[in-house]
């Protein structure tokens, strides 16, 4: 099975056996990293590897998704950081390795993580025998940030959310899901069966979720033909147009457990406020009908 | 600085003895001209306005501001830097991009769109809220060092955004994809008219850029004739003797739409309740997201040629090649109908 994530002990002692420090390991995983891309349009696979500052080392790498518009594409450095933000890595992402150097996006993106300025980073396509670590703030200097706008204080992504949310209705837990009967796709005793953990894993996304922009916090939970659930949470950029959308957090947790094909996802839901000013349900809609077009959107509004 | 209150673009003419009556170099005008292009900003999510002023090889001087679009997810926003350079792709093709000043530091995404113009490592920058009595100009590279660009991936032949494109694409079939049958889709007897309408057209939007045109009156619809077939917003007959026009200026923008990556070109015509047509070519970035959408792209437009509110918008076409692997109808609709929800929206595909 492919890595996505190595734990602090293994790391230590796969950099011991040859005679590495872990930083210095990064750049011989990040072909690794690569060949966890699925980048059909541009079949170009960039890896990224990072290290954080729990010892743990987690992969990234670029999808990208035919029949939908390009702001739909998932960078291997935002999936490196959803990898991270999805199972508690972090708080600093101290060094990251990457195989080509990172566009303008994703050097924005990487801004959502406190003190990245200091992260190392190093670009191992570079022409040069061994290439070197250098900080992220020498490939965008004078950056935009969250602290723009944001107060200090203000959580960042890999520092704790949680966003008081609770179901608009108590009742929402069989509400709106009640016609299960007339899921199409003959998983309707699965969904039924996992429905209540499904609307709660969305939920706990929406909590997760890093929105502090706009103040509309959202999560989605997706679930396979054999009834796991996959969380993404919604994570926004300072400068918009960055944000990752939460399925394509989901996605990401989907493939780093080991997902499969798109296809496997049978049923999802979305946690949002209802009548905000920043909303994922249509296009939450339009991307899961595209890459999964039997699974349904179902969605919950918390308040 | 006493512009006009909604100047898009400056005339080289004019811009010379603006500098001239200032003592002034034209790049050192266009610091002075940064809040005037603030307050063509749109941003009612964030409040923070972004202004964009930039001087191009012929020596117009060109404005673009960020708007925020509440109710759709962040990726539609379109940041100041990305409407300069719709404005500059619409109106200055051939030309370059010499000096850029900006109200804040671009953010990535910006400094990663500016990617996609020829010669953008030598355009000079300056950011005016800088903490300095007179911030300098430096060159665009120093803010994007080490870049991913264009030609990472696409021969250096490949014409980048001012450089002439003229992709060989044709209507897939003669007629609008008639979604509706009570839908009036008249054989068009008025081709003429629009022949005749189409330079006025285009004069008539220049000049609101120009902002010697005053924009249209809110509100100002055209009074509906009872005899106005049954569409649901109105316009049938306006839509109807203007629909070939809005179909090839929709075909005229896709033709001129940068998409190298995915050779994908698509465009957008919007026509507002006063029969004027706008339109927008997609354009695409080499790190993908950051591309512009052809419906941004169109409004655009609509905003330079003096704008309004987005309900004037009354029918919009988009065209793009079928079942292709980037495909933005779905996307699209989605934008106008949640802008102007009465707006008659139709795909025409292209080969």
């Amino acid at each position: 099975m492919a890595n996505y994530i190595i734990s602090a002990s293994d790391a230590e002692s796969m950099a011991k056996s040859k005679n590495l420090t872990v930083p210095q390991l990064l750049p011989s995983l990040v072909q690794s990293a690569q060949s966890l891309a699925r980048p059909p349009i541009s079949n170009f696979h960039v890896g990224a590897v990072g290290l954080s500052s729990d010892g743990r080392i987690f992969f990234g790498g670029n999808i990208e998704f035919p029949g939908l518009p390009l702001h739909h594409s998932i960078h291997a450095e935002q999936f490196l950081i959803t990898n991270l933000a999805a199972h508690g890595g972090g708080p600093k992402l101290l060094y990251v390795a990457v195989s080509a150097a990172p566009c303008g996006h994703c050097r924005q993106f990487l801004q959502e993580l406190r003190g990245v300025c200091d992260t190392q980073i190093v670009i191992t396509d570079q022409p040069q025998e061994n290439p070197v670590y250098k900080p992220i703030s020498s490939i965008l200097p004078d950056p935009f940030g969250p602290f723009d706008l944001l107060d200090q204080n203000t959580p960042l992504i890999l520092e704790k959310h949680d966003n008081k949310l609770s179901f608009k209705d108590d009742n929402f837990l069989t509400g709106k899901f009640s016609n299960l009967s007339n899921l199409s796709n003959g998983y309707s005793e699965l969904v039924m069966k996992n429905e209540v953990m499904l609307k709660n894993k969305g939920l706990e996304a929406a909590r997760e979720s890093h929105a502090p922009y706009s103040g509309c916090p959202s999560g989605v939970a997706l679930m396979d033909c054999e009834g796991k659930v996959y969380k993404g949470s919604y994570m926004e950029s300072a400068a918009y147009n960055p944000s990752m959308m939460p399925v394509q957090a989901a996605l990401v947790a989907y493939m780093a457990a080991g997902g499969g094909g798109y296809e496997r996802i049978v049923a999802a839901v979305l946690v949002e406020k209802e009548g905000v000013v920043v909303r994922q349900e249509e296009t939450a809609r339009l991307m899961l009908n595209h890459v999964s077009p039997k699974c349904e959107l179902r969605v919950a509004h918390c308040v | 600085m006493n512009l006009p209150p909604k100047t898009y673009i400056i005339e080289a003419e004019e811009a010379a003895s603006m500098a001239k009556s200032k003592n002034l170099t034209l790049p050192q005008l266009l610091p002075s001209l940064i809040e005037s292009a603030q307050n063509l900003a749109n941003p009612p999510i964030s409040n923070f306005a972004v202004g964009v002023v930039g001087l191009t090889s012929d020596g117009r001087i060109f404005f673009g501001g960020n708007i925020e679009f509440p109710g759709l997810p962040l990726h539609h926003t379109i940041h100041g830097e990305q409407f300069f350079i719709t404005n500059l792709a619409a109106h200055a093709a051939g030309a370059k991009l010499l000096y850029l000043a900006v109200s804040a530091a671009p953010c990535g995404h910006c400094r990663q769109f500016f990617q996609e113009l020829l010669g953008i490592s030598d355009t000079q920058i300056v950011i005016t809220d800088q903490p300095q009595e007179n911030p300098d100009y430096k060159p665009f590279s120093s803010i994007l060092p080490h870049p991913f660009g264009p030609f990472d991936l696409l021969d250096e032949n490949t014409p980048l955004i001012l450089e002439k494109h003229n992709n060989q694409l044709t209507l897939k079939d003669g007629d609008f994809i008639i979604q509706d049958k009570k839908t009036c889709d008249l054989p068009n007897g008025f081709s003429d008219l629009n022949a005749k309408n189409e330079e006025l057209l285009k004069t008539e939007a220049s000049a609101a850029a120009r902002g010697s045109h005053p924009p249209p009156k809110d509100g100002n619809f055209i009074n509906q004739d009872e005899n106005t077939r049954d569409l649901s917003n109105g316009f049938c007959e306006l839509i109807a003797k203007n629909g070939e026009f809005l179909k090839s200026e929709a075909l005229a923008a896709a033709r001129g739409s940068h998409a190298p990556y995915s050779g994908c070109p698509s465009g957008v015509a919007l026509m507002d309740c006063d029969g004027r047509v706008y339109k927008g070519s997609y354009m695409e970035s080499a790190a993908y997201n950051p591309s512009m959408m052809p419906v941004q792209a169109a409004l655009v437009a609509y905003m330079v040629a003096g704008g309004g509110r987005y309900e004037r918008i009354v029918a919009a076409v988009v065209v793009e090649k079928e079942g292709v692997v980037v495909r933005q109808e779905d996307t699209a609709r989605l934008v106008l109908k949640h802008l102007s929800p009465k707006c008659e929206f139709r795909v025409v595909y292209c080969n």
